[in-house]
């Protein structure tokens, strides 16, 4: 029973995380509030779903990082066409959110700050990888207001949304 | 105390932030010198862009439905304003056929086939958006197979959104004239002004303004906030007579020796469900 309930986590695991890849630009091209001009927020379901799995420690019972880093090469390929930002943002924040989790507890609201701290880290990669191939010319301040912020509001919510339904959805596979 | 890393880990952290940035800066100067994507990021986006096409339709419909709804809303005072509106067209519409009835004609006698302004249009879906910081592209159900190439125009609602930087065999890519990286938007434009036209290029979009720039234009050029821009045609791949957007600040560059215009975007870029992508009859 125990081996059959590790297949089926194997297989869901990936399976949702592919899905909300694609959910990701999807939302992204048909929600216009969260493009709005200016305000820029980005759908960060994928990040969500990763945080998820660092949460609730399923991290430990399947090839975690090797998904990780396939969405991440995955993420680059099919939404920007330059490798290795994204797949860097993806594993540096999941490596510092499996790193802080001991140091935090178990209430949602612990959790949410954790993801919060992931989203920072992730955001900061990027702006910096945009900086190295000079894609970013906008400024710190209009950056931090019209898209960190949005963003953080915008997944931070969706996390708490989507959090009691994962964990018993984790309860249930793990 | 527990170590955050363990020296191994640094090492690794290390060499593969070197990889890292080799990659990035390596792929982003090849995406820019080739026309087509290495075969496996071709294979890699087809397929994805596959699967991507089928978890579209349902949010798709669901935007458009929310859409619609939120439309009907203020329908009755937009549907005044529109009547009014129509009148004026009815008649440019008349008008517009009768000058390029004559247009085809003079252009039969000068011997003259395709000009600048002459382009077909392929209509595409919008299967998926970026939800990245700073790439602003889209992904079209649209690629090699329906002829699409590096470069062509992409056009939405009103104007100009964007150029297609990267063509798959199905679907390809869309960078949005709102990107900010260096080299995406080069356009070239013309200001039509009261008196006579001055032509230029896009330099910059300033993310700030969300505008787009155009910068270095002679102190003596005739530009008025207001004034229609439009893409000119010269350079080969953008057909010419495409609206770019209304110019709404001219501003002198930090030496007071040229003009600096800001641009407003004709298009909507917040939202945009299906474009339609000119391919210039020029081009053969």
């Amino acid at each position: 029973m125990a081996g059959w309930q590790f297949i089926r986590l194997q297989i869901i695991f990936p399976l949702i995380l592919l899905i909300l890849f694609l959910v990701d630009g999807n939302l992204a091209s048909s929600l216009g509030l969260l493009m709005q001009a200016p305000i820029h927020a980005i759908p960060m379901l994928t990040f969500t779903w990763l945080f998820y799995a660092v949460q609730f420690g399923i991290q430990k019972e399947i090839p975690y990082y090797t998904y990780v880093v396939i969405f991440g090469v995955l993420f680059d390929i099919f939404y920007t066409g330059i490798l290795g930002t994204y797949t860097l943002a993806f594993l540096l924040a999941t490596i510092v959110m499996d790193r802080l989790r001991p140091y935090f507890d178990e209430r949602m609201m612990s959790g949410l700050l954790l993801l919060l701290i992931g989203q920072i880290v992730y955001l900061l990669v990027t702006f910096v990888a945009g900086q190295l191939i000079g894609s970013a010319n906008l400024s710190m301040l209009s950056f931090v207001v019209y898209l960190v912020l949005p963003t953080m509001l915008f997944n931070l919510v969706t996390a708490a949304i989507f959090y009691f339904p994962s964990w018993s959805l984790f309860q249930r596979l793990s | 105390m527990r170590k955050l890393f363990s020296s191994r880990t640094i090492v690794l952290l290390m060499v593969g932030f070197l990889v890292v940035v080799g990659l990035i800066a390596g792929s982003n100067w090849w995406s820019k010198k080739t026309n087509n994507p290495p075969f496996f990021q071709r294979v890699v986006n087809d397929l994805t862009g596959g699967v991507a096409k089928v978890i579209s339709i349902p949010t798709n419909a669901v935007g458009t439905r929310a859409n619609s709804l939120a439309n009907l809303l203020n329908t009755f005072s937009e549907n005044k304003a529109l009547k009014a509106k129509v009148d004026g067209y009815a008649q440019n519409k008349v008008k517009l056929q009768t000058v390029e009835d004559e247009n085809k004609s003079l252009k039969k006698q000068l011997d003259l086939k395709n000009s600048l302004t002459d382009y077909q249009t392929i209509s595409a879906v919008t299967i998926s958006r970026s939800p990245t910081t700073w790439n602003s592209q889209l992904v079209i159900d649209k690629g090699a197979k329906s002829g699409l190439k590096k470069g062509m125009t992409v056009l939405g609602d009103s104007g100009i959104i964007g150029l297609v930087t990267e063509v798959n065999t199905v679907n390809s890519k869309v960078t949005l004239i709102s990107d900010t990286s260096e080299d995406t938007n080069r356009i070239a434009i013309t200001v039509k002004g009261g008196s006579g036209d001055t032509n230029g290029i896009v330099t910059d979009y300033d993310a700030d303004k969300q505008m787009l720039v155009m910068s270095s234009v002679s102190n003596s050029a005739n530009v008025n906030p207001g004034d229609t821009v439009v893409t000119s045609g010269l350079g080969g791949l953008v057909p010419s007579g495409l609206l770019v957007g209304k110019i709404s600040e001219v501003t002198s560059d930090s030496y007071g020796l040229s003009k600096k215009i800001y641009i407003e975007p004709a298009s909507d870029l917040s939202k945009i469900s299906t474009v339609l992508v000119a391919k210039s009859s020029l081009e053969s």
